[in-house]
């Protein structure tokens, strides 16, 4: 490391450099998931701390995801009418419109939505604690901080995103029959009959599946840059913001691979 | 989240029980209409098509054009090859058991349904019998080559004016006029 590096071979080292650092850097985000999953499944857990994060991540996130996947079901239905419109097939709207919300829409969106509300409050949240050391007086407390603070809250979000994404799915649809009763003239009670004849079992519960995985990363971004960040208060800004930008990324990729993994079961 | 939550949070509380109460409301109201999920005010009967064409679970089923039930299921009988369909009608309707069942689209690029008209029995379907008189999909393409090719694109081009007795009666044939 140490040996100075002729100035023509610079550039290499600079990107040999930046790959070693990105892999360092998943090396960390997965010792990190390690120790965080081991502490969420062993004991011992903090119930009350595990139900105030269920509190502020699942019931008050509620608003916001109803309200994006309202619009997202009744914009999801217009889009369809008018290509359906193009070949004579605006009628399968219902179904088209169920597909799209239960297997992709519904717990990506709600996922993102968390993305920003959640990682980025935990991240703050953890990382002012950090700034503070607040983190290190629990440990003089004797108390693990992995425990204490990450366990709960990845255990509230894992299991609250499919929670929310089962509200996104039902609220969706609704979005999309509002669009078909007032654009297709669809009767409310026909477009739901549609849909449930339509849905499968699986189209709803691959959604969810998916919905959890985003809950893990969710909390896991959130978790993991608030408690590596430094530098006091413009630290805690950019872990906010990297826990935002990677939780987003790395839950569209995780959409990409998990639904392809699907499409081979 | 953190500690000064309370009093502040009423709002975002009274809010997400609404939202809470709609989608739960929807769901029940979903359960009401489709009977938990099942079909309701509905009986299935079936229907074997030499050709089950375009035709998906969940198409409709008309008569006079007039829908009436959905394609429930569609699946292979593995001895004769035939496509058999499973045809949820609504209760409401009786139809008599003479009646026909045909798979037809709406113009070129429809979607495929079946079209059912109606015989003139005394009796009845109900729910697990079987509708006999069924017509398949017409094969455009095959109608279109036929008509491009009349003899038929396998026959030997050296075949002078030979009558070529259509090595295959296509029976969709008789069932052009659906177009």
């Amino acid at each position: 490391m140490a040996a100075p590096v002729p100035p023509l071979l610079s550039p290499l080292a600079a990107l040999g450099r930046a790959v070693l650092s990105a892999c360092a850097g998943v090396g960390t985000v997965a010792v990190f998931a390690g120790r965080a999953t081991r502490a969420a499944l062993t004991p011992r857990w903090y119930p009350a701390q595990i139900l105030r994060q269920f509190w502020a991540v699942g019931f008050l996130s509620l608003p916001v995801v109803g309200l994006t996947a309202w619009f997202t079901g009744a914009a999801l239905a217009l889009n369809i009418y008018s290509g359906g419109d193009r070949f004579n097939a605006e009628t399968v709207l219902p179904q088209i419109v169920a597909l799209g919300i239960t297997r992709e829409l519904g717990p990506v969106l709600a996922a993102l939505m968390l993305a920003g509300r959640v990682a980025a409050a935990i991240a703050s949240e953890l990382g002012a604690m950090r700034a503070t050391e607040q983190v290190d007086a629990l440990v003089t407390l004797s108390t693990d901080p992995m425990r204490y603070l990450v366990a709960p809250r990845l255990i509230a979000v894992t299991l609250s995103l499919p929670l929310l994404a089962m509200v996104a799915d039902l609220i969706g649809i609704m979005g999309g029959m509002q669009v078909g009763k007032s654009l297709l003239d669809i009767a409310p009670r026909i477009y739901v009959t549609n849909t449930v004849d339509f849905l499968t079992r699986w189209d709803v519960e691959s959604g969810l599946i998916k919905a959890g995985a985003f809950g893990f990363i969710v909390a896991l971004m959130g978790c993991y840059h608030g408690f590596t960040a430094s530098g006091g208060a413009r630290g805690v800004g950019r872990a906010t913001t990297q826990a935002v930008v990677t939780a987003a990324i790395l839950i569209l990729a995780a959409d990409y691979l998990l639904t392809s993994l699907f499409a081979h079961l | 989240m953190s500690g000064q939550s309370g009093r502040n949070q009423w709002g975002e509380t009274v809010l997400g029980a609404g939202v809470l109460a709609l989608a739960l409301g929807f769901m029940g109201w979903t359960m009401g209409v489709t009977g938990g999920g099942g079909s309701h005010g509905q009986y299935k009967v079936t229907a074997r098509f030499g050709d089950a064409g375009a035709l998906q679970a969940g198409a409709k089923i008309t008569i006079s054009g007039v829908k009436i039930g959905q394609v429930a299921k569609i699946a292979i009988d593995p001895k004769t090859f035939m496509a058999v369909t499973e045809l949820a009608l609504n209760s409401d309707v009786a139809v008599p058991s003479d009646s026909t069942a045909k798979i037809t689209s709406d113009g070129l690029l429809g979607g495929a349904h079946v079209a059912i008209s109606p015989g003139g029995a005394a009796d009845n379907l109900k729910a697990g019998s079987e509708i006999t008189n069924t017509q398949g999909a017409v094969d455009l393409f095959g109608l279109i080559g036929q008509f491009i090719r009349p003899q038929g694109g396998a026959a030997p081009a050296a075949s002078s004016a030979a009558p070529v007795p259509a090595a295959t009666p296509n029976p969709a044939t008789a069932a052009v006029p659906t177009y």
